[in-house]
């Protein structure tokens, strides 16, 4: 290599070589920049038109959107609150006392919910302010469903990721041979249900004690996590129906008890997939000197592992807020009259002879998409980086 | 530390350990007497700390008993066997002040604010770390790490202390002083102690006996000074000192050691068709050829400082000398080789046994 090529001093490089050579380790080249940039820009484009075209057509009356499109407010078409007055003022229960009372009822649900098997939850009242009455049922489903599923996953997911368990094959396939003998009895032979369960689960007991001490093969934590992936691999769609019987039997369709075990259940796969990595990515030294110096396993779990897994149960508590806020399946389903979420109030505005109310569907959104923002915005608070900084490095 | 602390034996009995069909530990019994300063010592994968994870109970022993005192442990959990150890990493709690971290053990036991801050004051002052009671982990210095890792541990007055390599993340300096600390900290508060480690150096200045582990089994069981002057294999031998011991191939003819066409006066006698001699760097001397036992060719020479090792190549074996630092010698050179040989050993090549 001849010395011309080596040009050490900045001033010495070729245009191309300051074009597209980085100034220093871990700088970008100002023509990677440029292109950075603008990507990021146009990518921001495709992100946050949506939102604008939703919040200016919240503000546009039917003319302006059906001879539309207009981009401008003020300039294209002349804003009015037609679309906003007919969720609140147009709607004869939206007076201050209702909402009042619905706070109230709200505040004493969210008691009730914690002490449920001894106060019953009140239905919401119908006969009020209906975008009151799904924001309000919204904000109680998903906290009560992401409180749940975060709660129960999360502690799954340690299990899964500290203890190894070691299910029989054969002691898996009497359990589930039991049930289809419950199955049988219940159904053809008429043994109460109750009597047919706790006959099958001292049958396994017995079963698992004696007989399965003989099986060798067993399935490992990997299988378990697989079978509970496994869940979300069905489409929804699938499992609507039977969840929908099965809710009409027990009596809970239409309450907001149905939906939060609909969605927790339906969240636990991936609330334990996400926090078993944060779990095993942890230094196992620090649960094992916990342990030493006298914790129990919850104490480790609560004082020490949680709190340095944070970041990871923040990301994953706001998905799931999000994806049980969001839901909509589910919802129209099991819940058709009281206890109606935003989802269905924005699919609501697609009916009837008038056609698509795009105008008065455009500020049901806007409602709806602001919680999730704030939330996003008070979580990712949470999401910081460097909290196991100092614990095991020298 | 209160001086009347009740100083614990520590038992090992015939224990064993499998990782599936992997042995890491076998027939390991080891006793350790109330109050000792006892290093494991063993090169990676030796069982060292395995031997010590199934004394503190993180791991359990596929066969065999550990007694703690009176009390057999082999199936109790780790918190019920009054233990403390400090790890290599340290494992402080990151998201807690040194206080919080120091005071971790108490808070868990339930013990009053009042007397939790005084021993937290108190532990601290005794690895000098008063000062910075208020830090985060991630503010502390390597060794300020360490300190804490150990307040922690003394902060209960465990009946054993448990080390897992605790000075090997620090700089050959601070290790050092550490180092000093700690044994007089142990010796100060008679607590039965175990510590594991790798550095030869480290077994050598703190124990009280060393316990050398090869491949699961245990090789030696004895003082520093034993353990270097009276090793019990092959092994042990090559493993303590630095540069390690040096060994001559031959054969063993009555009380004479047959190498290279040398024949050396044997410390041992007998019959032995492939037989090892061993002779430490400094119980060499180099000398003109004709004088000296073995004779060879300078295969290179290092000055140290205080002194110089010389490398001669004998036939097939390479000997280390550990020569005076002005010793004038050129590679290639043909020089002689004494031994003393009040100081030599002899080992069965086959099976690495120290023939006395």
């Amino acid at each position: 290599m001849s010395k011309a090529t080596f040009r050490l001093d900045k001033a010495d490089r070729s245009l191309m070589q300051r074009l597209f050579e980085p100034p220093a380790v871990g700088k970008m080249s100002p023509v990677a920049s440029l292109l950075a940039y603008a990507l990021l820009a146009a990518w921001s484009l495709v992100v946050l038109f949506p939102i604008y075209w939703v919040v200016i057509t919240s503000f546009k009356d039917a003319a302006a959107v059906n001879q539309g499109p207009f981009y401008v407010p003020f300039l294209d078409f002349e804003p009015t609150l037609d679309a906003w007055r007919a969720q609140f003022t147009s709607d004869p229960y939206c007076d201050v006392p209702s909402i009042a009372r619905q706070i109230g009822l709200l505040a004493y649900n969210s008691f009730a919910f914690i002490v449920s098997p001894v106060v019953t939850l009140q239905p919401m009242e119908p006969q009020i302010c209906k975008i009151f009455l799904a924001f309000t049922n919204s904000i109680v489903v998903s906290i009560a469903a992401t409180g749940i599923c975060v709660a129960v996953g999360a502690m799954a997911a340690y299990a899964l990721a500290r203890i190894q368990y070691q299910p029989k094959i054969g002691n898996v396939a009497i359990f589930v041979g039991l049930i289809v003998l419950i199955i049988i009895a219940t159904s053809y032979a008429g043994v109460p249900w109750w009597l047919a369960s706790s006959i099958a689960l001292a049958l396994f007991f017995f079963l698992a004690r004696t007989l399965g001490r003989r099986f060798v093969l067993s399935l490992g934590n990997g299988d378990i996590l697989f079978w509970i992936i496994s869940q979300r691999i069905l489409p929804p769609i699938v499992v609507v129906i039977p969840i929908y019987i099965m809710f009409q039997e027990v009596r809970l369709l239409d309450t907001h008890l149905a939906l939060i075990l609909v969605y927790a259940v339906a969240n636990l796969p991936i609330v334990v997939w996400l926090m078993r990595d944060f779990f095993v990515s942890l230094p196992i030294e620090l649960e094992e000197s916990a342990q030493l110096d006298g914790a129990s396993r919850f104490r480790i779990f609560w004082e020490v592992v949680l709190p340095l897994t944070r970041p990871g149960l923040a990301a994953t508590t706001l998905l799931t807020l999000i994806l049980n806020w969001n839901e909509y399946l589910f919802a129209v389903f099991l819940a058709y009259a009281k206890v109606q979420t935003m989802p269905i109030m924005v699919a609501a505005k697609n009916a009837g002879e008038k056609g698509v109310l795009w105008w008065e569907m455009s500020a049901v959104i806007v409602i709806m998409i602001i919680p999730v923002i704030l939330m996003a915005i008070l979580l990712t608070r949470f999401i910081s980086k460097g909290v196991l900084m100092g614990a095991v490095k020298g | 530390m209160p001086a009347g602390s009740p100083k614990v034996p520590v038992k090992f009995d015939k224990v064993q350990k499998y990782f599936g069909p992997v042995k890491v530990l076998e027939q390991f019994d080891l006793d350790v007497a109330p109050g000792e300063f006892l290093v494991l010592l063993g090169a990676s994968g030796s069982g060292k700390t395995t031997a010590l994870r199934i004394l503190s109970g993180l791991e359990t022993a596929t066969a065999g008993r550990v007694v703690i005192g009176e009390r057999d442990v082999t199936n109790i959990l780790p918190k019920y066997r009054d233990v403390s150890m400090v790890f290599q990493s340290y494992a402080l709690y990151p998201h807690k002040t040194v206080a919080e971290n120091i005071g971790f053990p108490l808070k868990v036991r339930r013990v009053a604010k009042a007397e939790m801050d005084s021993a937290i004051r108190e532990a601290a002052a005794q690895v000098q770390l008063g000062e910075l009671l208020d830090r985060y982990p991630r503010e502390l210095s390597g060794g300020q790490r360490q300190r804490v890792a150990l307040a922690r541990a003394i902060i209960r007055r465990p009946s054993v202390f448990l080390m897992d390599e605790p000075l090997s993340n620090l700089d050959a300096k601070l290790r050092g002083y550490m180092r000093a600390e700690l044994k007089h900290m142990q010796q100060a508060f008679g607590i039965t102690t175990i510590y594991v480690t790798h550095d030869q150096i480290e077994a050598m200045t703190l124990a009280h006996r060393v316990a050398i582990l090869d491949k699961g089994v245990l090789q030696q069981l004895a003082t520093p000074a034993e353990i270097y002057n009276d090793p019990a294999n092959l092994f042990v031998a090559q493993f303590i000192g630095s540069p390690p011991m040096n060994i001559v191939r031959g054969s063993l003819e009555g009380r004479h050691f047959l190498t290279n066409g040398a024949r050396i006066d044997s410390p041992a006698g007998g019959q032995m068709d492939k037989a090892i001699l061993g002779v430490r760097p400094e119980d060499c001397a180099v000398v003109a050829p004709e004088d000296g036992v073995l004779k060879g060719v300078i295969y290179t020479t290092e000055l140290i400082g205080d002194h110089t090792l010389v490398t001669v190549e004998i036939g097939d074996d390479k000997l280390t000398v550990k020569a005076p630092k002005d010793i004038n010698g050129n590679q290639g050179d043909t020089v002689g080789v004494a031994l003393r040989r009040e100081h030599l050993y002899v080992f069965d090549a086959t099976t690495g046994q120290r023939i006395r």
